[in-house]
Formats: structure tokens, sequence, C-alpha cells
């Protein structure tokens, strides 16, 4: 099929692409600041950072529960973490979370990309504060599994 | 004789390959304006794109996209009845990533894809039954200590359609994706991965639309499978139920302007998004221009709430008949508060396409965390894929 350019038939198109072109690179250039102002709570953890990255296919979903390890929900993820001792409350150099997260002498997690330092951090710091449950009522009763030791690898 | 024994080698050697594995049965929404074709549906049976191909589509694939060759199932040799349409996908891949730590960069070689289709039409009534089914796939293998629950075979798509034409109103009722935004072919892409479009996370719908030569619509009611059904029929990903919407306007077969809307709640959040595509095809320069933003909002149970900002960017050339070259820029924001919560994505993507049902794709991905400083460690990503389609 042969077509003619037309300017007229751009311009909505063209507008549009100019539109998310500027606000994509205003987001490339920074939106928000450079404070972490974001709460140090499981439930935010959990929902904008863990699920999105770890509860995806052949991963840490509810149906692949890769290595046993299920991270797609609020509560799930925090029962998980913490039974098997990827969480030790108050002990953020002691969590394996934090070593799998920076990738330090193991595999990187998640595998296909780093996390932020920033979304690092603010798990450690919500270990360093005893890694509270803030989530939907009843909170998980934690009882051990097993350890996290070789686990994600 | 020898005609028979051909197409009995083509059919054992799909059916073995179908043995391996599965990914999505993709579509190029690279293919809208600059294939000569404006609407996703006159090449695919799905009225959104996506899946089996129609008979135009295979013409299509021989014609125009690729450098020669009978795009019609098993080239040709044998012809389904009209109201039966059958196909698969075989897809090998390699790729290289490093994200740094030990076992990195990752090498890795696996079946990526392999999955048959059909659709079969019951007589004049408009009514169709579609079937997508294979096995799943994964880049990494099971180690001991490191096995993945779920069963190695999926259903991603399976539905009853009504659409008495090629235009006009249409019902579907099962498992696939709502239409919603570019809906790209690779699942890596923010704009799949991060709206609720990853891999294997088709939801069971009831959907309905209006479809016109420079206009279509699309409103859809999801909900995830319910947990008695078997693993095969389950999805992936962080679950829900909730609607779409999916709207676009064309313009001279050249441009396209979408809006789109999606909320999806379960026990624990209730997300909202919303946003916009455009699509720009330049004929002189064999360009497309595409692009899709989404926000989105996230209320979480017990007070927390947050927004996040998907998008991408890209453009594909069309040097000659038979390779498309498409650069892009990506962004997610984690949480539009910090800077530093984004995710920066630059991708090259090569598609040849030698011969009809044969394809081979180059994809390179650079990224880097937060603003691009030193605030995390980039990640790149180089992969090929050898795909075949019958």
């Amino acid at each position: 099929m042969h077509r003619t350019f037309s300017s007229s038939a751009a311009r909505p198109s063209f507008l549009v692409l100019a539109s998310l072109a500027a606000a994509t690179a205003a987001a490339a250039a920074g939106c928000g600041g450079q404070n972490d102002t974001r709460p140090a709570k499981w439930s935010y953890l959990s929902t904008a950072i863990i699920q999105p990255s770890c509860a995806t296919a052949n991963c840490h979903s509810e149906l692949s529960q890769r290595s046993g390890v299920r991270l797609d929900s609020i509560k799930e993820g925090y029962y998980q973490l913490l039974a098997r001792h990827f969480v030790m409350p108050s002990q953020p150099t002691q969590s394996a979370l934090i070593g799998l997260l920076e990738a330090q002498g193991t595999r990187r997690m998640p595998p296909d990309f780093a996390l932020p330092q920033d979304d690092i951090d603010l798990i450690s710091k919500w270990i360093t504060i005893g890694a509270p449950y803030d989530g939907p009522s009843p909170a998980p009763v934690v009882s051990a599994l097993t350890t996290a030791a070789g686990a994600g690898n | 004789m020898r005609r028979l024994l051909s197409v009995g080698a083509l059919v054992g050697l799909a059916v073995g390959l179908s043995l391996l594995s599965a990914r999505s049965a993709e579509a190029y929404p690279q293919f809208q304006f600059s294939s000569g074709t404006s609407r996703c549906a006159q090449c695919h049976y799905s009225p959104a794109g996506y899946g089996l191909l129609t008979s135009w589509g295979r013409d299509e694939s021989g014609d125009t996209i690729s450098r020669g060759g009978d795009g019609a199932f098993l080239h040709g040799l044998w012809a389904p009845p009209d109201w039966l349409a059958l196909g698969g996908d075989i897809r090998y891949a390699g790729l290289r990533n490093d994200v740094g730590g030990a076992g990195s960069p990752e090498t890795a070689f696996f079946p990526m894809q392999a999955e048959a289709y059909g659709r079969a039409a019951f007589g004049k009534t408009g009514v169709s039954l579609y079937v997508a089914a294979g096995l799943r796939g994964a880049t990494r293998a099971e180690k001991t200590g490191d096995t993945i629950h779920s069963t190695a075979a999926i259903s991603r798509e399976h539905y009853l359609m009504w659409k008495p034409s090629a235009t006009g109103a249409y019902v579907r009722l099962g498992r696939f994706y709502a239409p919603y935004g570019l809906r790209m072919a690779e699942h890596i892409y923010y704009v799949r991965r991060y709206s609720g479009f990853n891999l294997f996370e088709e939801t069971y719908n009831l959907s309905g639309g209006y479809l016109e030569e420079d206009w279509e619509v699309h409103a859809t009611a999801f909900t995830k499978p319910p947990s008695g059904f078997p693993e095969v029929l389950q999805s992936e990903g962080v679950r829900g139920q909730g609607g779409a919407l999916y709207g676009e306007k064309r313009f001279a077969a050249m441009s396209a302007v979408g809006l789109q809307g999606r909320l999806v709640v379960n026990s624990e959040q209730r997300v909202l998004q919303g946003g916009a595509i455009g699509k720009l095809w330049v004929e002189k320069a064999k360009l497309l221009a595409m692009g899709e933003l989404d926000l989105q909002r996230h209320d979480v149970t017990g007070g927390v709430a947050y927004n996040q900002l998907i998008a991408f960017l890209g453009a594909t050339f069309f040097p000659v008949r038979g390779v498309m070259a498409g650069l892009a820029a990506e962004r997610y924001q984690e949480d539009l508060r910090v800077a530093t919560t984004a995710r920066n994505a630059f991708d090259l993507e090569v598609n040849l396409f030698p011969w009809a049902h044969c394809e081979i794709v180059l994809l390179g991905r650079y990224q880097v965390t937060g603003s691009g400083k030193s605030d995390g460690d980039p990640g790149s990503l180089g992969m090929f894929q050898l795909h075949y389609y019958l």
C-alpha cells in the first residue's frame, strides 16, 4: 500500500509522541528528590520492591516458588523471609537477603538486574529496626523452616 | 509421495520440538503501518493482535515482511480446511547476562518457546475456539535445591470468541492478555514487565470491543485463575481481579494514538494505572516511532501509597525488506518521590527475516539503576533467538 505523508494525519500522533518523549526525558532527568523519604515498612517493601522484582515467572511467584520460596504477597513473603532466616531481625549484616541483593560472594538476586542501592538500603533499614510486620491481619506466625544457606544459588 | 513425506517431516519436527518449552506467541507492534496494515486483527485472529496468523498475515509474512517464500501453514504444502487454522512457534535462544556478583557474566543457551496453536470456527456463526499450548521454558535450569514448583506444561491462551466479521463488534471469553498498551513482543521491556503483562501473566477475561478501519476500543473484565484450576491453567506474577480499557484512533493509515486504563484489586492492594501510546510511520524514511507512558498508583492495605512511572520510546528502521532494526529507551521509576529508585534501559534490537517462517533476533540491552550515577550496579544483556513458525 502506498501512502503519502500527511502532516494533518501525523499531527495527533506527533503530539502524543512528543509529549511521551518530553515526559520520559523529564522522568529520566529525575522525578522526585534525592532524599529517600519512603517508609521502611514491609507492606511498602513487599509491594513496591520485592513483588515486582522477584515474584515473576520461574522465580518466586505462587506458582513457581523457585527454591521453595514465595514472595508474591505481603504476608507470605514476610513469613518466608523470616522463617527461612533470609532476614534476621535487627541484624542486616547477618541477613542472607542483603548478601543476595548485593551479590556478596553469591549470585545476585534478582538475577536479571541489580536493585537500586537505595532499595537495598531501605530493606536494610527495615531489618535494623527489627523487621516489624505491618501487613494485613492476622500477622503470620513465624516458625523456623530451614536455614537460608545456599538458597538462591 | 515426496510431498507427503515433507509434510510429515515438518509436522514431526514441530511436534517434537513443541515438547521443549514455551514462551509468548508474540506479535510485533512494529508491523502496524510499516507493513501496509493498520489493524492488528488483519494479521492475527486475536482482535488486538497476538498469536496465530490469519491468511492475510501469512501472505504478508512472505510478501512484505520477509525476503520471500510461502508464509502459509507448512509452507503451503498442505492447507487445512477453511474452518480450521493451525500453527506453531519454535524458538531457541542464547544470552550473556552481566549483573555483577558471583557467576556473572552468565551465559545460557536454552529452548525458549515451543508452542502449538489451533483455531476452529463453528460454521458461519462467527463463533470460534482458540487454544494455544506448549511447555514452559526457563532460562536457568533447575538444580538441586533450586527447583521450580510449577509443571512444565502451560496453556497461556484458550478462549471462545464471537466475531462475525473483520470489523464490528466482538466478544471473547477465556484466557489471554487484556488489550492494553503497545503490546511489545519482548516481555523484558518495562512497559510489559511492570504493568501486569510479564511472561505467563495472562488472566481469565470477559472482553468485548468494536473494530473499525481507523479506530478500535476494547473493554475487559479479568480475574486470576481460580485456585481449583490445574497448574497448566494458572498464571504467574502478582494476581488479582479488575478491568482494563484500551482505545486507539488511527490517522491516514500512518499514525495512531491510544489511551488506556487498568484497575487491579487483590486482598493486599489496589493498583490504578493509566497512560497513552503513540505511533508514527514515516514512509520516506522507512521509520516507525513508538512511545508509551503509564502512571501507576498503588494503595496498599494499611495506608501505604505510592506512584510509579513506566515509559518506552523507540524508533524502528526498515532499511530493506526482511530487516527491522530498533533503538529504544525505557524508564521505570518505582517511586516518584525518589529519583534513585528508577531503572533506565537502552535497547538495540535487530530482527532478520531471511525467509517466510524464519527469524533471527539479536538484542542488546544496557540498564542503569537510579539516576544513572553511582547508585547501583549497571547490567548488560546480549541475546540471540532463532525462531521458526509453522
